[in-house]
């Protein structure tokens, strides 16, 4: 998982850390770039077009400077190649466009401007920057496990999505992660529409050993989850899961649907679904949901596919709500939470 | 954020609009913008560098041809571009043969196939259907459901674990229908069992079409699958689901270029009847984000010929009913003006709801009405005086308050190009301040 983006991400790094390195190369040929001011302590301005003339250090700095640690400022012109070079990583890894755009800047931010002490690896340097940019844009998970341990069971989560991104077989991986966890489960077969998904669910379920809520092709949604909900009361179980047809953002009725749906199951999380090799199209699709059925946590599937992960990072950033689960193949178990700390470790470690 | 996108790559268009020489700044700005059009439509980043690339150079070294301006000239080129791409159309005959569905998890094969099933049922085949999806649960059900809908026989065993197994007892038992088509299960290019198994359907099937199914919303990685599948089984069509979202397709544009093969059709609904043949330039436009490049072109290539407006004439001041008259029957040959103006290029050009059709009637009536004047007045305004006047009104059927409207009218448009030669901006008429002065009159 990820694979892709990281050989990226580690070769952009590289080119990153040399470009920088480069400038640094002749140390004694190029001392301070401070110019003589008089200014009192400045600080270093973070992003500038000539960030050399906004360093001002004042007499005593400049000379201990000179004399102890000679910096050097990460210019503009020094890292423009190696970012263009990142951007197009980033795009290639099916990062959005205003997402990519996002972190180049941040990046960018981070690095231009910066004093770079002569021993202090340009790596460090450079890899601290993407993994600020990074985390930024992931931001931290979410433990489903410990939601349900501090809410009133049952707590009851809906799924949705546009179609075929796997919201059916997430549901079913879910319930098998909570049923091994311990917690009691029920399926409710709000996909009423598609012809097979009432069987589809009913057939995991059954192999899983949990109880699904179904009524006929056709019924209303809403219905068929109020039943589930009441059945989950009754027989005192923990979780609640919602299944759903997969509807376009564009058709207003079924965005409806959804909202009745809402408002008659009353779900404590609802959780988007999308799959990781969906390119720009992620971006929008998943604002849209957010701002008309909101959403908040994502399931991320299909992440199997020699698949660069940007989907991940487009959707965090768009609608800002932590990942919950990867899908990583067609097993029941084939399901990871998510966590970002770990995943932007992983895509930046190594050489 | 995709209409700001479009609207830039509008104004670029738009700086090129002027311009008389290739100005080499303008065409990169353009080409850069180009660029996040597509990336943003998901087309491939490698694939868009080298179109961008043939672009750029083609703009720059060739010719302008005569009679266009730049604008033209680059938008030509792009679309030339673009089409090349995509053009080779998968061909579709009404014969017997075996359609081969292959694709990702997700992507819509199952419902591809009954809309596909129902598309050549409609031209009159005898069509059949095998459900080789052994894994995903529910996957005979729907199709099953699908076909009984349409009355099409499908044949499949969900108890059946062995996908070959299935697809041989199937095409025996349906060996008298003439198309039958073969649904698999999703699978993906790292799956190495699974895309044994399809290379082994292949062989079994004699497949005559291997069609790759593709989710408009598919990104960057569209190209790397496409390449496997091609490996696999020679893919040679694509056919595009789900783009009735927001999704642009682009990931497709990159399988065809992949695949060296075309795009068959298009599913954009969720009824059974929502499939559609190709369209090459229907499908760029989307890419772009904007109105349609091709008929853009053509248009304003056959309306815009130098005989039918003598713009040097209009330049110098020498500006006649007649000339009028040429002028509203060119604007009329292109369409309605409200699709002409969605068609140009023109940037955050705005005009009113309302004044496109008051305009194109009233268009309408001024030609009828100089219709009733004689050469002399259309050479020669002037000579119109009150008797003149109720004349013209009597053979036109009009009052001669409309006929006094149209010369004011006409003196406005004088007015306009005197103007316009006065400020001596280009050389070219200009649409934009003609249409303020225009709906000025209503």
């Amino acid at each position: 998982m990820f694979g892709g983006l990281r050989d990226r991400l580690q070769a952009a790094r590289n080119r990153l850390s040399s470009s920088i390195g480069a400038v640094v190369a002749p140390p004694a040929a190029e001392p301070v770039v401070t110019p003589p001011s008089s200014v009192a302590p400045g600080t270093p301005a973070a992003t500038s077009a000539e960030p050399v003339k906004t360093a001002a250090p004042s007499f005593v700095d400049k000379v201990k400077v000179l004399v102890l640690e000679r910096e050097l400022i990460v210019s503009d012109k020094n890292i423009a190649d190696a970012l263009s070079e990142l951007e197009m990583t980033l795009l290639e890894s099916d990062v959005a466009l205003p997402v990519t755009d996002a972190i180049i800047v941040s990046v960018r931010k981070n690095l231009v401007g910066k004093h770079r002490k002569i021993g202090e690896s340009v790596d460090a340097m450079v890899v601290s920057a993407l993994k600020t940019a990074l985390l930024d844009v992931l931001g931290k998970g979410f433990d489903l496990r410990e939601y349900i341990n501090t809410h009133p069971r049952p707590v009851k989560i809906l799924f949705t999505g546009v179609n075929g991104t796997g919201k059916t077989t997430s549901v079913a991986k879910i319930a098998s992660y909570l049923h091994k966890q311990g917690f009691s489960v029920v399926i409710g077969a709000g996909d009423t529409y598609r012809a097979g998904a009432i069987e589809q669910i009913a057939v995991h379920a059954e192999r899983i050993g949990i109880k699904v809520i179904q009524h006929k092709e056709g019924a209303d949604p809403s219905a068929v989850l109020f039943d589930t909900v009441q059945y989950a009361i009754s027989h005192k179980i923990d979780v609640v899961l919602a299944d759903t047809a997969g509807r376009f953002h564009t058709k207003s009725n079924l965005m409806n649907q959804l909202d009745k749906i809402k408002r008659v199951m009353k779900p404590d999380l609802v959780v988007y679904v999308d799959e990781a090799v969906a390119g720009n199209d992620a971006v929008i699709r998943a604002a849209e949901f957010d701002r008309t059925v909101g959403a908040d946590a994502i399931v991320l599937t299909k992440a199997d596919m020699d698949s660069r992960g940007g989907a991940a990072i487009s959707i965090a950033h768009t609608i800002g709500k932590p990942l919950m689960f990867l899908g990583v193949g067609q097993g029941y178990d084939d399901i990871i939470p998510f966590d970002p700390a770990g995943v932007v470790d992983e895509l930046l470690d190594g050489a | 954020m995709l209409d700001n996108l479009s609207s830039s790559l509008k104004d670029a268009l738009k700086k090129l609009a002027g311009k008389t020489v290739v100005d080499r700044a303008a065409v990169d700005e353009l080409v850069k913008d180009l660029q996040r059009a597509l990336i943003s439509s998901d087309v491939n980043v490698k694939l868009v560098m080298e179109l961008s690339k043939a672009i750029r150079t083609r703009s720059l070294d060739e010719q302008l041809p005569k009679g266009t301006n730049v604008r033209e000239h680059v938008l030509r080129i792009v679309y030339q571009e673009l089409v090349r791409l995509v053009w080779a159309s998968t061909e579709v005959r009404l014969e017997p043969q075996t359609i081969l569905m292959a694709g990702l998890q997700g992507s819509g094969k199952t419902t591809t196939t009954a809309k596909l099933a129902r598309y050549f049922q409609k031209k009159g085949m005898k069509v059949a259907v095998i459900c080789a999806d052994t894994f995903r649960p529910g996957a005979y059900d729907q199709l099953n459901t699908l076909c009984t809908k349409i009355h099409v026989p499908c044949f499949g065993n969900p108890a059946e674990k062995d996908a070959i197994k299935i697809t041989r007892e199937g095409l025996a038992a349906l060996r008298e229908h003439e198309l039958i088509i073969v649904d698999t299960q999703g699978r993906h290019a790292l799956e190495a069992d699974l895309i044994q198994e399809i290379i082994d359907l292949n062989i079994l099937t004699k497949a005559t079409h291997r069609w790759l199914v593709i989710d408009a919303a598919l990104g960057q990685q569209a190209s790397e699958q496409a390449k496997r599948f091609h490996e696999a089984i020679g893919i040679d069509g694509v056919i595009i689901t789900k783009m009735d979202g927001t999704a642009k397709g682009g990931g497709a544009m990159s399988a065809v270029a992949e695949t060296k093969s075309g795009i068959a059709f298009i599913g954009s609904g969720e009824t059974i009847e929502d499939l559609e043949r190709f369209d090459a330039d229907g499908f760029i436009s989307r890419l772009l984000g904007m109105g349609d490049l091709k008929a853009l072109y053509e248009k304003a290539t056959e309306a815009m010929n130098a005989d039918d407006m003598d713009v040097n004439a209009m330049m110098k001041g020498k500006f006649t009913l007649r000339d009028m008259y040429k002028q509203l029957e060119a604007l009329n040959k292109m369409g309605p003006l409200k699709q002409i103006m969605g068609m140009l290029p023109l940037g955050n050009m705005e005009l009113p709801e309302g004044v496109y059709d008051v305009t194109s009637t009233k268009m309408l009536r001024y030609r009828i009405i100089m219709d009733s004047m004689t050469p002399g007045e259309l050479d020669e305004p002037t000579l119109i005086n009150s008797s003149r006047m109720s004349r013209i009104a009597h053979g036109s059927g009009a009052t001669p308050d409309e006929v006094r409207e149209l010369l004011k009218y006409f003196k406005t448009m004088q007015r306009t190009l005197k103007g316009l030669r006065g400020a001596g901006s280009g050389g070219k008429f200009n649409m934009q301040r003609l249409m303020k002065r225009f709906s000025g009159q209503q």
